[in-house]
């Protein structure tokens, strides 16, 4: 032991005879020397480019053409998504759809017991169907569009634009980014909070990237902004006033970003925002090949498998619940009376709460199951207008305002999906911050939309 | 109705089972980290050129005379400690481990301030429970060494060491300090509360210069930069300083980072001290090093951040890191 000992007493004795600022004498020689041989290798004659990039930064960073560039940009990204994925959707559902009818005729003619049919290609295949045909196409186009954003070196200036507000919510700046991703998907999100390099706000990032909506969950808000906010206008604002109200909603969804980020910031993560360094990279041609590889593949497709893998299971169960009969009703009509009364107490019903329970997986199929419970089916249904949706909701079901302010606020707020909360296990690798990234959400859903409901009544 | 209730309480005890602390681990833990605390009061009461006693053990940790004494004499039944008609003293065994609880927490207030960048107001609490943990697991040294073995804490005390503390420059009390002369802060004192709050709000901290500009019977002003303040004079007797080293001296010639208009060019000359850990870093690898050229590229909207141009790249930094990097204006 005293060999030791004196090993490590020589150590400290060398240590005290270093500079204590031999680290930074360190960086500062390697750069140095790496001066000295560029200067000999590379010649550089003129920065017309340098120039030219200057002068676009002005503009985008612009007091006056800054932000509102930037909320056209958005706005027209997430335009060309709905719009865009309108049609494709369609024809991916028919032809699924279609699959799913001649499968099953397939398996009738084998003479497959209806249970053994009904389980694959009514339950299992029908809840890929959805997914798939829901959420494929406005990420096939949400990507790769906001890749090229990513490639032209746009991005970087938006964090740069934005980074006061997350500055005092003791966030880092880049978490913008991260929230823009997590308009496409929020696991694609919490990946994205990757480019944060300080652990404490990369943490806040991920906790808080459920609050902006994701492909997902889009539909839903705009279903409910159509039927409930728009009915409410004439017919000339009412496209107009069903955007104002999804608008409202992603801006609420921000607001509470930056509120809970704050808090967090302040309690559980507390410190100060660390190095922020944010590397704003020359305007670059983007790479057509590039984007599509790294939009499609990287993100698109994965994002799409693993949405899958769990939306399978969904569809089986969502079928097993519906066609289980106990005592004169389906298991799943006995769960939702059973969340009947809780459904109450926070503006919604027990349907809803049994949708978002199986939905926890994929919250694409949340209206599907919602659906195939109000009509008594047995497995997931649509609906072909929005006329006969608002028929069944508001005079089979008794659906008021509230229901649809609080379901939108729920599905704004509620736990991440299955897949972002795997995502979250994956990138902290902490059971304690994945279970925090998953019942915070849903704790904030539960008081929120409970004071909503109570004021609501109050009145 | 019931089933509800059942359903509730089962969902909370989920909640608090993922969330739990280990209460087990921490029972067994709560009698070794109290014999760990009476270790470090010694220890520390020696570095003072102080003396222990049962009281002064009593005292410090808030715990009854009966029960100092219960843990005492188990220090010396373990070998730790001796007893000398009423002192305490530390054994070479009961001295190496008393060190290492002392450096866990030392360097853990370390990492809480310079890598994950908390207030020097809530480093203390934190280290005070981790300390145990670290000596209990071992990973003392490990932390030494991914911290890049730091000499002094973030208040400015140093680690112990086997060899011995690493020789500090000598230090004066700030209440002595001569008028107009700039010092550079080297400790700060944590207790009491009222005076160490006091100097947090003046933005003192190892590392930070400042200026004594106009003393009276109990307070002084003090200058940093272009900002003014005053601080009580028993707050400034718990701040040391030294004399600022020679190159640091000239910053009068200098500007911040931040200062610069944008288009104005400049050399860096030096990373304030103040800077440390994670940041330094940070900025180091982008390549703001002595003697590099830097360009205000950018300003911005709201004011913050801002965007430099160092070594053919475009890095944006908020003004708090900014500022703390002097440079020279190229005329």
């Amino acid at each position: 032991m005293t060999g030791l000992r004196e090993v490590i007493v020589k150590a400290d004795m060398l240590r005290d005879g270093l500079a204590p600022d031999f680290r930074d004498q360190m960086v500062e020689n390697l750069y140095l020397e790496a001066d000295r041989i560029s200067s000999r290798a590379v010649k550089q004659a003129g920065d017309a480019k340098w120039d030219l990039d200057q002068r676009v930064d002005r503009l985008v960073t612009s007091p006056l053409f800054g932000l509102p560039l930037m909320v056209l940009l958005m706005t027209a990204v997430f335009w060309l998504t709905i719009v865009g994925a309108n049609i494709p959707s369609q024809m991916l559902a028919t032809a699924l759809f279609w699959v799913e009818a001649r499968g099953a005729d397939l398996f009738q003619s084998f003479g497959s017991p209806w249970w053994l049919t009904g389980f694959l290609w009514n339950g299992v295949w029908r809840g890929l169907a959805w997914v798939i045909s829901v959420m494929l196409p406005p990420m096939a186009i949400f990507f790769p569009v906001f890749t090229i954003l990513e490639d032209l070196g746009y991005l970087p200036r938006v964090a740069f634009n934005m980074d006061w507000l997350f500055r005092r919510a003791g966030a880092h700046g880049k978490q913008a980014l991260s929230m823009a991703m997590g308009f496409g998907c929020n696991a694609a999100g919490v990946i994205a909070t990757r480019v944060i390099d300080s652990p404490r706000e990369r943490l806040i990032a991920i906790l808080t990237n459920n609050f902006v909506p994701c492909n997902g969950r889009f539909p839903t808000l705009i279903m409910l902004a159509t039927i409930f906010v728009a009915a409410q206008f004439p017919p000339l604002f009412a496209s107009i006033a069903a955007a104002g109200a999804v608008a409202g909603i992603v801006l609420l969804g921000i607001g509470f970003t930056l509120v809970v980020s704050a808090v967090l910031s302040r309690t559980l993560l507390q410190g100060e925002a660390s190095a922020f360094t944010l590397e704003l990279p020359p305007y670059r041609r983007p790479s057509v090949l590039r984007i599509l590889y790294t939009s499609l593949i990287d993100r698109t497709l994965f994002v799409l498998w693993r949405a899958m893998l769990t939306a399978a299971p969904a569809g089986a169960v969502i079928w097993i619940l519906a066609n289980i009969h106990v005592s004169g009703a389906s298991l799943a009509r006995h769960i939702a009376d059973f969340f009947q009364p809780f459904g109450y107490l926070l503006g919604l019903d027990g349907v809803i709460l049994l949708a978002y329970v199986i939905a926890i997986p994929a919250n694409e199929i949340v209206v599907p199951t919602m659906l195939m419970m109000y009509l008594g089916a047995g497995s997931m249904s649509e609906m072909e207008s929005f006329d006969e949706i608002r028929k069944v909701l508001v005079d089979q079901n008794g659906w008021t305002l509230l229901t649809a302010v609080n379901l939108m606020l729920f599905s704004l707020l509620h736990n991440p999906c299955a897949t972002t909360i795997l995502t979250i296990w994956k990138e902290t690798r902490s059971g304690k911050w994945t279970a925090i990234g998953a019942l915070m959400p849903l704790a904030i859903a539960f008081g929120v939309t409970f004071l909503v409901a109570q004021v609501v009544r109050l009145w | 109705m019931l089933l509800w209730i059942a359903g509730t309480v089962g969902l909370a005890a989920a909640a608090a089972f993922a969330l739990r602390k280990p209460w087990v681990r921490q029972r067994g833990r709560n009698r070794r980290a109290d014999l760990e605390d009476v270790l470090k009061h010694i220890f520390t009461r020696r570095h003072e050129g102080r003396e222990a006693s049962m009281e002064s053990v009593a005292g410090h940790l808030r715990i009854s005379p009966r029960r100092a004494i219960r843990l005492c004499t188990e220090l010396e039944s373990q070998g730790m400690a001796e007893s000398d008609s009423g002192t305490l003293r530390l054994t070479p065994k009961g001295e190496d481990w008393a060190r290492e609880v002392v450096r866990a927490h030392r360097l853990w207030e370390t990492y809480l301030a310079n890598e994950a960048r908390m207030s020097m107001r809530d480093v203390h609490g934190p280290a005070e429970r981790e300390e145990h943990r670290l000596v209990a697991d071992r990973q003392v040294e490990a932390l030494d060494a991914r911290l890049g073995h730091p000499r002094s804490d973030p208040h400015g005390d140093p680690i112990p060491r086997i060899a011995g503390d690493a020789v500090l420059s000598p230090a004066r009390c700030l209440t002595g300090w001569p008028l107009g002369t700039p010092a550079e802060v080297v400790h700060v004192e944590d207790e009491p509360e009222a005076l160490f709050e006091q100097i947090l709000k003046g933005g003192l901290a190892p590392g930070t210069v400042v200026t004594p500009i106009e003393s009276s019977a109990d307070r002084i002003i003090l200058s940093e930069g272009s900002r003014v303040f005053e601080l009580s004079r028993l707050a400034a007797g718990s701040v040391q300083v030294r004399a600022v080293s020679a190159e640091y001296a000239q910053r009068s010639q200098w500007v911040r980072l931040s200062d610069l208009n944008t288009g104005e060019q400049g050399e860096v000359m030096l990373l304030d001290p103040a800077l440390r850990g994670f940041t330094r870093r940070r900025l180091l690898d982008l390549g703001l090093t002595g003697r590099a050229k830097v360009e205000a590229a950018l300003g911005n909207a709201f004011g913050d951040p801002k965007a430099y141009r160092v070594r053919g790249t475009t890095i944006a930094l908020r003004n708090d890191q900014a500022s703390r990097v002097w440079v020279k204006r190229s005329a």
